[in-house]
């Protein structure tokens, strides 16, 4: 069974430099695929993955323990590819929307197209990677602070209690954030299915 | 109602009832609508399918870094890395205002009570300065300046105060009985002038 998180916290704060890189062990590939659907660039986001469990072990004192572990890791991580992305839109000039009250263009297009292509199982699909490719793509249209909640949703499972705090919103802003990321990245994915029908000329695979 | 009338009302629900977050008795409601309505299930199904692509295309990325190279990197790093002073405060009370409001809120309506309740804590019953008073300390003893009296303070061992006057004529009669001329303060060599009338000590 594995070492409780806050016990592996409780060892690397009396020095224990194993205990925390069992840590990081534990939550790397969840950390930098959350920095890489914020940012979509790999090298920044291998950067902001690592900037984050650095910074976390330097406020190790800081951490209560009484929220998880990880709900303050996605945080710090969250909190770091903001900040990139803030510093790009400064430096290319473009405003960087993160009002949450934006209105988000959730109109539905070909709806039941993905599920009818992909099926529940989308690994059984052969359109699986060049989607998987595309939502990403998609991603980058969706606002910062839905984008962070989708991807801590989808890749660490987090529920939305738990999404609530690393995040410091209400749970009901955390169901609506989800549903209007969701239509975004839906709305962007029949589309790209449509044009691929039409392209193809057949209605399946 | 009819169905279609009631997607809009289910629309902004459907992505939790996915989630497995709706309370009972509304994901009851959806799965009553969503028997009976072709295109919610439709976009339940879109929202399953599209929900699984996006953790498999991230998890693709993922293989292709170098994870023990990773692990080594931040290790590297945490041991290289001292923490300035002036971050670790701002983490600490951006921490502290973001997720400890109820902590901070309490500690400010203790610190409240305390300085509204201080004048009334602070309010010693102080004693009268005469004979009533239960304990007086001795602050200091002085003489009046033409009494020939020299204060001896003693402590005593209950903490009390032995104070002796002694008579300065006295004493500097048995030093030098010969006359005024003789009469020097202690410490200053100036002639002391020695008035035979004064007898009072000084004062505390």
């Amino acid at each position: 069974m594995p070492t409780d998180d806050l016990i592996l916290v409780k060892r690397a704060r009396d020095g224990d430099q194993r205990a925390f890189q069992t840590l990081v062990e534990r939550y790397q590939r969840k950390v930098y695929s959350v920095a890489l659907g914020m940012l979509r660039d790999r090298e920044e986001a291998r950067d902001v993955a690592q900037e984050a469990f650095a910074k976390v072990f330097k406020y190790l004192d800081h951490f209560k323990g009484d929220s998880s572990f990880y709900t303050w890791l996605y945080r710090i991580t969250i909190n770091i590819a903001i900040d990139i992305l803030r510093r790009r839109g400064a430096a290319k000039g473009e405003h960087v929307e993160l009002d949450e009250n934006i209105q988000m263009d959730s109109a539905e297009a070909n709806i039941g197209a993905l599920g009818t292509r992909l099926g529940t199982n989308p690994q059984k699909s052969l359109l699986r990677k060049e989607l998987a490719e595309k939502i990403q793509e998609a991603l980058q249209e969706v606002p910062e602070k839905h984008r962070a909640i989708l991807l801590l949703r989808e890749i660490e499972g987090m529920s939305y209690e738990d999404l609530a705090r690393t995040l410091d919103i209400p749970k009901g802003t955390v169901m609506s954030r989800l549903f209007h990321a969701r239509a975004k990245v839906q709305k962007i994915l029949s589309t790209y299915l449509e044009l691929d029908e039409a392209k193809s000329g057949l209605g399946g695979e | 109602m009819p169905a279609a009338a009631n997607c809009r009302v289910f629309g902004e629900k459907l992505s939790s009832f996915v989630d497995g977050e709706l309370p009972a008795s509304e994901r009851i409601s959806v799965e009553r609508h969503l028997a009976s309505c072709a295109t919610c299930s439709s976009r339940v199904a879109d929202l399953r399918a599209g929900s699984g692509l996006l953790r498999i295309g991230l998890e693709m990325r993922a293989d292709e870094v170098d994870w023990r190279d990773f692990t080594k990197g931040v290790m590297a790093r945490i041991a290289s890395e001292p923490v300035p002073f002036a971050e670790r405060w701002r983490v600490s009370l951006r921490e502290l205002f973001t997720y400890r409001r109820g902590m901070l809120a309490t500690a400010l309506a203790a610190g409240v009570a305390i300085i509204a309740l201080a004048p009334v804590l602070l309010r010693s019953p102080a004693g009268p300065n005469g004979y009533a008073r239960q304990t007086m300390a001795v602050q200091s003893v002085s003489t009046n300046p033409d009494a020939h009296v020299a204060p001896v303070v003693m402590a005593g061992a209950d903490g009390n105060a032995i104070i002796w006057l002694v008579s300065h004529k006295h004493v500097l009669e048995g030093k030098a009985p010969s006359g005024e001329s003789d009469e020097v303060d202690n410490g200053t060599g100036r002639p002391l002038k020695v008035d035979p009338e004064r007898k009072q000590g000084g004062e505390l």
